[in-house]
């Protein structure tokens, strides 16, 4: 089931990167939104959405802040890491021990190919989330499912994953350019 | 904190030429009020004493005048929403703690958040017309003819960007920026849709 997939996937797992594509659907199933880009983790808490369709967003936890960039808007958004834990599920792919600490975790059948794992924030309050489902195949995590409290659903599936790749220095950093306005959240 | 230059637009036109824009700001605007209810899709940068936020916007305008505005989280995508009644009363949901609702949306969002964002006049202001219910608005027009800036309500809101809308045959503005004091809301519009 799916405990074994996220098992074998986590495994010595250390830092991951690969390609992912998102779609936004709202509480009636339609699609809001999708975009695609490139994701990078690396344990134990840094992690880098490059987002580069339908336009550039650049996320980046560099261990200590979460730098939100949005180069169309000339506006960048910091703030503390400490809540983003409790709001990715990825997060508990690194560091699996604090799944079951985060979450209550639920073993599902085997659904569209993939072996399925459901997550409740243990604390609702905290994750701005209602639940989430991590999907596996062979190749590990294919797909992550968040639902929030007004039923959106965020699907996003992941592809080409490169386990424990070496990072250059700058992948989880990044520096405000001139012109862009930081404000803090 | 937020470090920001006011980016002065270019020249405005005078006399003649910008009487001759009010007049046919004046028919556009006549053309947009009569085009029915709308909805769009974009992003927003939200700013208020160097805080603030970003994200993805959807905004829907009823018939009857009311405003359903969702704004969405990067990445989560965690959302929350303001619906806003005609006669301004509004209800949010999404946000920790629960739903709230109140007479008046835009202080019950700003009590919320902390932001302050003029939703009423937004929905008119996102289409490049001055908001009808708030008092004096002075329009300066660009070389093209079009809104290059309204000051109203204590609000700047320059319009750098444009883009032509089949339906109407009307320019409808592609960027939005507005200031007022410390608070900002600069908005994209990257989907505008007339709704039956």
């Amino acid at each position: 089931g799916g405990r074994d997939e996220l098992k074998t996937f986590t495994t010595g797992l250390k830092g991951l990167d690969g390609q992912f594509s998102q779609q936004v659907l709202n509480k009636d199933g339609k699609l809001k939104e999708s975009s695609s880009g490139r994701v990078a983790l690396s344990a134990p808490r840094l992690f880098r959405w490059e987002y580069t369709k339908p336009y550039e967003q650049l996320i980046v936890a560099d261990g200590k802040k979460v730098w939100i960039y949005e180069p169309d808007l000339k506006q960048a958004t910091v703030r503390d890491q400490g809540t983003e834990e409790q709001n990715s599920p990825l997060a508990a792919l690194l560091d699996p021990a604090r799944l079951d600490q985060m979450f209550q975790v639920e073993d599902n059948a085997e659904q569209e190919g993939l072996q399925w794992l459901t997550l409740w924030p243990k604390d609702p309050a905290t994750a701005n989330f209602e639940r989430a489902r991590l999907g596996f195949n062979a190749a590990g995590l294919a797909r992550m499912e968040v639902t929030d409290a007004v039923g959106q659903r965020t699907v996003i599936s992941f592809a080409g994953w490169k386990r424990n790749p070496s990072f250059g220095a700058s992948t989880f950093k990044y520096a405000p350019a001139a012109g862009v306005d930081v404000v803090s959240n | 904190c937020a470090t920001r230059q006011a980016r002065e637009p270019a020249p405005a036109l005078e006399g003649q030429a910008a009487q001759a824009a009010a007049v046919a700001q004046r028919a556009r605007a006549e053309v947009l009020r009569n085009a029915g209810p709308w909805s769009f899709g974009g992003r927003v940068a939200i700013q208020k004493a160097g805080k603030g936020g970003s994200g993805r916007i959807d905004w829907r305008h009823d018939r009857q005048g009311g405003d359903v505005m969702s704004l969405s989280a990067p990445v989560t995508r965690q959302s929350w929403q303001l619906t806003v009644e005609p006669d301004g009363a509004g209800r949010l949901d999404g946000l920790e703690g629960g739903p709230r609702s109140g007479p008046d949306a835009e202080v019950l969002l700003q009590e919320a958040t902390q932001w302050d964002i003029p939703v009423r006049a937004l929905a008119d202001w996102v289409q490049g017309v001055a908001a009808p219910d708030l008092g004096q608005a002075d329009i300066q027009y660009g070389a093209d003819g079009l809104p290059q800036r309204i000051e109203q309500g204590g609000w700047r809101i320059d319009y750098p960007a444009w883009r032509q809308d089949a339906v109407t045959g009307q320019a409808l503005p592609a960027r939005i920026e507005s200031v007022r004091g410390d608070a900002t809301v600069r908005l994209l519009v990257d989907d505008w849709q007339w709704l039956p």
